[in-house]
């Protein structure tokens, strides 16, 4: 601990504290344009500059480590007076009108800090000097006149997201922020997860969807959790007036420490599905719109009728309260099977698994966050899961390795060290053979290679690699199919122990786990029966899946969306999307969320969970157990808590 | 004691500022009160007092020589100079021109607006004013006071003017500064 300071306080912190974080313990605010508190200090901007008693110069708060006795002041006229030059030299660099920019009047750090210090003008003025705007990205806006050369989205590309597209090309007043090697955004290696926008202090980068829509305190704010895959990252909705503005990451999240991919951040703004706002019922070949009691007591009497020869589809989607209810009809009423919607073999088997051992096998996702070595089976989690992949791949940098083990190329390729290309049936024998190889029970490597067509080189560097990392990570994505899916698990699992490493499996949507946990883990749908319910939710099903129920004989949705399953369906009821309800869901990582609803659904179309009550209800289904005492009962991949 | 005298011109501007001055409603009776408004632009007497007044302030920014002029005889004549709003300040939208060349500009605005026909030519004539760089006031003359805005609130302007009207220099931070 050093004793430092400021201001007047005295306090004391860890040795190697900055200046500018033992501030901000003592309530004493410093400016800053460069600094992000979730990148690495940067000491770009200057901004922070304060003065140490004993040093000649002015010093960057934000660089400068906290040292025994130091004696700092931050609001003396020299402090006022760099920060004012240092603002009058930005602003003069390029074009920095505000009037015409879309973070003015409150989102722009850098006319905040000029309105702190009382700058009614500018001293120099600019050089006219006119750079260009790109905007190729679908999603975002590069203005290059209001970049201040911070470097935030450039360390945020790499720290956090581990993509490295942005750069900084040439030097000084050349300084110009390029994508990858001066490619269009568009059509650069950006993963469009949009960090670089939420972190950029000024209107230089700017999301497409939401510009011009209102400053930051005109609108609302929902903290929640975006449930588009298992990972269930932290967000903030942004609405106003009940419109979706933009959705931004939540930096106190834990399991995504701010950062989201552009499924959470941009694909909700261009939903263009077209909602179901009213139940119908089929007449004559065509479905015609109904009231929720006529539509309720069809449904009723259909399911009464089809006892024992019903079967139910739940999206995994879909909030535990929602899943619960859905279940108690289905019991109710001898369901052949009740399955979810997603229909991958490998997320069966993680489930069966668990089942079968009865106990937890998988880690925290925290683990991948910090490990040494990483070994991606499965799916492409740089396409789906993408959160995942990012705490892989900014690892990569302080000298972690990536092993690949795909039947196909994937967006790992230009970041693993070892891309070993095995047929999805021969992955299981393969991870085994590994696993001899590292327990030195099999030395006859050159056959191994040769028989799984291997150059024998980047096998011996695979087994290298595991075997000299202190913290191997399995990533196994299960969001997908195999032939033997219980072998390949088992071969993981045995491989992990070996390694003595931690397993993750993505298991597929916000819910998987709840709802295996409630008991609905059958990913084997029953097409044929009688009477089919599905409640899908705001899911968009693949066309294969779809497909599937085409010559269901009688079937009762509940969606927010028109869908070609919707079209074939015999009575359908609206519910609301994902924005517009609240729940439970049980992540990944078996956490339990509490989502909240951002936005007010339109006219009569309820929540999930209120629309399969109403018709529990009018079927008289008594409530089972609720969903929290059968997650008690179930073994699950991970603990839930 | 006479009354403070108040003179005001507009140069490369929209004349919005001078609007939102207009804004103070009934309170310009006030400001009567305090001060003797000379020549304005939206009064007859156009030219500020040769003899010179106390405050002296300027609309927009600086784009020809003919507003050069009025900039240094404003200066000349008066006290205490304010810069009123975004243009006289920064030099403001005019401004924005300066990122292309004037000869680009002058093409734009004469020759390929749409609602030229192929007669469209550049005005040539030496009577007119020599087109510039858009400057902020303060480039060309020493300015006193800065009031950004755009335009300015017409509460600003009053307090700004009561302020000088009073004999005191105004002071513009926190929430008199944050225009919009």
């Amino acid at each position: 601990m050093v004793k430092i300071t400021i201001d007047g306080k005295t306090t004391e912190v860890e040795r190697g504290t900055t200046i500018l974080n033992a501030a901000r313990d003592l309530g004493i605010e410093i400016p800053t344009l460069c600094d992000h508190p979730e990148l690495t200090p940067y000491g770009g901007c200057r901004m922070c500059l304060v003065e140490v008693e004993g040093i000649k110069t002015l010093q960057p708060s934000c660089t400068l480590p906290a040292g025994n006795d130091m004696v700092i002041h931050t609001d003396t006229q020299k402090v006022h007076d760099a920060r004012k030059f240092i603002l009058s030299m930005i602003f003069s660099e390029r074009n920095h009108f505000c009037p015409s920019c879309q973070v003015s009047a409150g989102d722009c750090d850098l006319q905040n800090s000029a309105y702190d210090e009382s700058m009614t003008h500018w001293p120099i003025m600019p050089n006219w000097q006119p750079y260009p705007v790109d905007a190729s990205h679908p999603f975002i806006i590069l203005e290059h006149n209001r970049c201040i050369l911070c470097r935030q989205c450039v360390r945020a590309c790499g720290e956090l997201v581990g993509n490295f597209t942005l750069a900084f090309e040439e030097r000084g007043a050349d300084s110009n922020l390029i994508a990858d090697l001066g490619l269009p955004l568009g059509e650069s290696s950006c993963i469009s997860c949009g960090t670089c926008v939420q972190v950029c202090p000024t209107g230089s980068l700017i999301d497409r969807w939401s510009a011009f829509q209102g400053k930051e305190t005109e609108l609302d704010k929902t903290k929640t959790i975006c449930l588009g895959c298992s990972i269930g990252c932290g967000i903030d909705i942004l609405t106003r007036d009940n419109r979706l503005v933009r959705i931004e990451g939540d930096w106190d999240a834990e399991v995504n420490g701010g950062i989201i991919c552009d499924v959470g951040r941009f694909h909700p703004m261009i939903e263009e599905r077209e909602r179901l706002l009213t139940p119908m019922i089929r007449a004559n070949g065509k479905l015609k719109a109904a009231t929720w009691n006529d539509a309720i007591s069809a449904a009723a009497q259909k399911i009464t009728n089809s006892k024992g020869k019903l079967s139910g589809v739940a999206s995994t989607r879909l909030s535990m309260e929602a899943l619960n209810k859905f279940k108690d009809i289905c019991d109710a009423f001898d369901a052949e099977s009740i399955s979810t919607t997603e229909d991958y073999s490998a997320i069966s088997a993680v489930f069966d698994l668990a089942q079968s051992l009865g106990t937890a096998f998988e880690s925290k996702i925290d683990e991948i966050k910090n490990a040494d070595c990483y070994l991606m089976i499965g799916e492409d989690t740089t396409k789906d899961h993408q959160v995942i992949s990012f705490f892989a791949k900014r690892q990569i940098p302080v000298g972690a390795k990536l092993i690949q083990i795909s039947d196909n190329s994937t967006g790992f390729d230009h970041f693993a060290n070892e891309s070993l290309t095995i047929g999805k049936n021969s992955q299981s024998e393969f991870i085994e053979a590994i696993e001899n190889l590292v327990a030195k029970k099999s030395s006859d490597i050159d056959k191994i290679a040769k028989s799984f067509k291997l150059d024998l080189s980047s096998l011996e560097n695979v087994v290298e690699m595991i075997s000299s990392a202190k913290k191997v990570v399995i990533i196994f994505g299960s969001r997908t199919n195999y032939d033997n899916a219980a072998a390949v698990l088992d071969s993981i699992i045995s491989l992990k122990n070996q390694l003595n490493g931690k397993l993750v499996t993505t298991k597929g949507n916000i819910n998987s786990v709840g709802a295996s946990a409630i008991g609905i883990n059958n990913v084997e749908n029953v097409v044929g029966s009688e009477l089919t319910i599905m409640a899908l939710s705001d899911e968009e099903l693949s066309q294969s899946f779809s497909k599937k129920f085409d010559k269901a004989p009688f079937s009762i949705i509940f969606s927010s969306y028109i869908s070609p399953l919707t079209a074939n369906a015999d009575i359908v009821f609206p519910v609301q999307n994902w924005l517009e309800q609240g729940g439970h869901f049980i992540n990944a990582d078996g956490h339990i969320f509490e989502a909240k609803a951002a936005l007010e659904a339109p006219e009569a179309v309820f929540s999930s969970e209120e629309s399969l009550s109403k018709l529990a209800d009018d079927l008289k289904v008594k409530k089972q157990k609720s969903w929290r005492e059968l997650v008690k009962e179930t073994p699950a991949p991970v603990t839930i808590s | 004691m006479a009354k403070p005298t108040v003179a005001s011109d507009w140069l490369a501007g929209c004349a919005g500022c001078h609007m939102s001055f207009l804004d103070i409603d009934e309170r310009i009776v006030k400001l009567v009160e305090l001060v003797d408004l000379r020549a304005t632009p939206i009064t007859d007497f156009k030219v500020p007092d040769e003899k010179g007044v106390t405050v002296g302030i300027l609309e927009g920014g600086i784009n020809n020589s003919h507003n050069e002029h009025v900039a240094k005889q404003m200066r000349a004549r008066s006290k205490i100079l304010v810069a009123l709003g975004d243009c006289a300040v920064f030099g403001g939208i005019p401004a924005m021109r300066n990122f292309f060349t004037l000869e680009e500009s002058l093409k734009r605005a004469y020759v390929d607006t749409p609602s030229t026909d192929e007669s469209g030519m550049i005005p040539s004539s030496p009577e007119l004013a020599k087109p510039t760089l858009v400057r902020a006031v303060h480039e060309v003359v020493k300015v006193d006071v800065f009031v950004p805005g755009c335009p300015p609130d017409a509460d600003i302007i009053f307090y700004v003017l009561a302020e000088l009207a009073q004999g005191r220099m105004p002071k513009l931070e926190n929430n008199n500064l944050m225009w919009n």
